[in-house]
């Protein structure tokens, strides 16, 4: 008894020593998230994503492991405008995680800290196919966008963490800094693509055309999320070649043919942009994407 | 000749000329200087730009840091669980309506097919069958609960509609220590089928071990459950469960008297103690073999009362594997495989100690089934079934030797439609025919609020 009165508030203690010194849990629904989150956080966090960015959020396969990770999130960060639609609210459910839950302090959706484009207003029906009333969600190709998106995870890191609030925000100041030294070069290298008309797969790419200042003009999709069909196709060649349209950008999970087929017919380029952190090897962080999204650009204006 | 005026002009002039000399020879020491102060003021101003660009950047980041702070001090109060935020995000009421249709024929007649096909939303019957229209309302009632209703309507085999209250629970969000308590009328949880609906499978209809041991509707009554998800470092969740074990959804326990089981009538019994309720549990375990591959393998037991004595009781237990692959690059969820089993076994002890007819009826049963993701929107599947009892059971449809082998191609146009071709091989002994041939065409189409899948 004497010992058991010894070891009970050693472990008490033990267990308040282990949680007052562990880093705070981020998850984060894609991999750019987790990474400007550990631009910002550094050592003070610890980051975890659900879906790597090679695949396409919208259709994230839910694992256990998922459970297990939102189960234990202090912080759950997600793309919102219901992106994750399609799997989040039952994994929410399943996680049991009040913390994280829509509403509380561990809940933070990203599209409420950007100007959101392509917001519909009046009937959306499923006939104009995968279309978000609230906006389009492909928001983290701005780089502009970016910023506001960092500046509100430091905030609610200090929030959540004031003992280290300071550390978010200077750390967000050299994230601000980074990006701000580095936009100007990117534009310089995309110049080309100034009020040039481009096709794009998905309306995935409307956020970068606004930071690059290039027009999507036509998809491959006849509309969000419907698949390509041979005579949708044959309209597409018809408006590439009335236009005279130069380029084609995709993601790198689309199937290729199509865009095969168009660059055969019509001889227009085709970029792969890498749409993600970690959509290919190399990519680790917000501005390795731009990096590389940049070099695809040119790549394709070379060939 | 001595001209004073000429000596000074020539003086004058010779001083000019020196001055000028000289003022050359000032000029350039001047310009020197000049320019030293004028290095020294460059690099004086650069020194200036750059402490004041320190001190800028200092102040920016005083800036940062206060905005943050001041940030804090305004947004604390969402701290606090806000429900007006929360259904906003949720999206407020969730309303959905799902319909699945099939038509089809059979080289049986429909009396047979409706033993073969003993799932209430399998299609039963040359022709057109109405498996299912269910109504989906849920929503997160407040800070503490979700909730959440199911109703179906079919068409029965006499045209007559009939209603059904599927499910109608809570589930709580904010309990501690990872539990969750679910209650009301909802499908137990036992193994991973049991609790799908019919627009979740991706089969035609059900298995036919668990149209056996659970009835065509499944396994579903009214009661409460635990689960507690285990502090492990993989996914492990603990659930026990206790439900009433009376009514026609509560087959192999107090099923609806009248009906038979072996050579057994069941009685009208009703729950008496606490020994007379249906008690369920079930450990499921989640891992990720790779980045691409992930597994769960999950046990389930059931123990409760059955209907063909006073003190009678069943046990099942099962066991269940599900194994799922999709590549790092895949486009709308596809390329996948996965790969689903279950296997269960019953123990059913019919009539009471000292009936002469007493015995222990066993039976068990398995399916096991492959889907092919092979390119978006296309899903090639493959099922294998085997049910079977001791004993002499070869006229009882519900515990005869029963094979199933059931190739299906599904084709998605999106997400919220789909169109299905089933091919069932049935090896029958209860039958004279001793094999059946049906091929099924199923049309599925969901309104409303995403349904979102669980893994």
């Amino acid at each position: 008894m004497n010992r058991l009165r010894c070891i009970l508030p050693g472990l008490l203690l033990l267990t308040i020593s282990v949680t007052g010194h562990a880093a705070l849990q981020i998850v984060t629904t894609t991999q750019d998230l987790a990474a400007l989150a550990e631009a910002i956080g550094g050592e003070f966090i610890k980051v975890q994503r659900l879906t790597p960015g090679t695949r396409d959020p919208h259709f994230a396969a839910t694992k256990p492991s998922m459970i297990r990770k939102v189960f234990r999130a202090d912080l759950l960060l997600v793309i919102g405008a219901d992106m994750e639609i399609g799997w989040l609210p039952a994994l929410l459910q399943s996680a049991r995680n009040a913390r994280v839950q829509p509403g509380n302090a561990g809940y933070l959706d990203l599209s409420n800290a950007v100007p959101m484009l392509g917001k519909r207003s009046g009937t959306v029906s499923r006939a104009m196919g995968d279309v978000h009333a609230k906006g389009n969600p492909h928001y983290w190709l701005d780089p502009r966008n970016g910023v506001h998106m960092a500046q509100a995870i430091a905030t609610r890191l200090g929030e959540l963490d004031p003992e280290h609030a300071a550390d978010y925000g200077r750390r967000f100041i050299t994230f601000e800094r980074t990006l701000n030294d580095k936009l100007p070069g990117w534009r310089a290298a995309l110049a080309h693509l100034e009020s040039k008309p481009v096709i794009a797969y998905h309306t995935s790419f409307i956020y970068l055309a606004n930071a690059f200042g290039f027009r999507i003009v036509d998809e491959i999709e006849p509309k969000p999320g419907i698949a390509p069909s041979a005579s949708s196709l044959s309209l597409l060649l018809a408006h590439i070649k009335a236009e005279n349209i130069g380029l084609l950008i995709m993601e790198p999970y689309y199937e290729r043919r199509s865009a095969r087929y168009l660059n055969e017919q019509t001889g227009i380029r085709v970029a792969v942009l890498p749409q993600s952190v970690g959509a290919q090897t190399g990519i680790n962080n917000y501005f390795d994407l731009f990096d590389a999204i940049v070099t695809t650009f040119n790549d394709a204006k070379d060939n | 000749m001595d001209h004073p005026h000429f000596r000074i002009t020539a003086a004058i002039a010779v001083m000019g000329l020196f001055a000028l000399n000289s003022g050359a020879a000032i000029g350039s020491e001047e310009t020197d200087t000049l320019q030293r102060q004028l290095t020294e003021v460059q690099q004086h101003l650069r020194y200036m730009q750059q402490t004041y660009q320190q001190q800028i950047d200092a102040l920016k980041d005083r800036i940062g840091a206060l905005e943050i702070h001041s940030d804090q001090t305004v947004s604390q109060s969402s701290a606090l669980p806000t429900p007006a935020a929360t259904s906003a995000d949720n999206g407020g009421l969730r309303i959905g309506l799902s319909g699945q249709f099939a038509g089809g024929g059979s080289s049986i007649g429909n009396d047979a097919l409706e033993n073969l096909q003993a799932g209430a939303h399998d299609p039963n019957q040359n022709g057109f069958t109405v498996q299912n229209v269910e109504l989906s309302i849920g929503a997160t009632v407040d800070p503490y609960f979700d909730a959440q209703a199911n109703i179906i309507f079919q068409i029965d085999t006499d045209g007559e509609t009939v209603v059904e209250l599927e499910e109608a629970f809570f589930t709580t969000r904010s309990l501690p220590w990872g539990l969750q308590v679910k209650g009301g009328q909802y499908f137990t949880e036992f193994g991973r089928l049991n609790k799908q609906h019919p627009h979740s499978w991706s089969f035609v209809d059900q298995p036919v071990v668990l149209s056996r041991f659970f009835g065509g509707d499944g396994l579903r009554s009214q009661g409460a459950r635990l689960s507690w998800l285990t502090p492990t470092d993989w996914y492990s969740e603990l659930i026990v469960g206790i439900q009433n074990a009376k009514g026609e959804t509560v087959t192999s326990f107090l099923n609806a008297p009248g009906e038979d089981i072996g050579d057994h009538r069941l009685i009208d019994r009703d729950a008496r103690d606490f020994g007379d309720l249906l008690y369920s549990a079930r450990w499921l375990n989640g891992f990720d073999l790779s980045d691409t591959v992930s597994m769960n393998l999950g046990i389930s037991g059931l123990r409760g009362p059955n209907a063909s004595g006073n003190s009678t009781d069943t046990d099942i237990v099962g066991a269940d594997w599900y194994l799922k692959w999709q590549p790092a690059y895949s486009q709308r969820g596809f390329p996948f495989v996965s790969w689903h089993t279950e296997v269960l076994r019953r123990r059913y002890e019919a009539g009471d100690p000292g009936d002469p007819t007493q015995e222990t009826l066993e039976d068990w049963g398995l399916f096991t089934q492959a889907l092919w993701g092979f390119k978006p929107g296309w899903v090639a599947g493959l099922r294998w079934e085997y049910a079977a009892a001791d004993g002499d059971t070869a006229a009882d449809p519900l515990r005869d030797t029963r094979k199933r082998f059931s190739p299906n191609l599904t084709w998605y146009p999106t997400e919220y439609s789909k169109l299905r071709l089933q091919y069932d091989r049935d090896w029958i002994e209860h039958s004279p025919e001793r094999t059946a041939d049906t091929l099924w065409l199923q049309v599925e189409f969901s309104l409303g609020s995403h349904t979102a899948h669980e893994f």
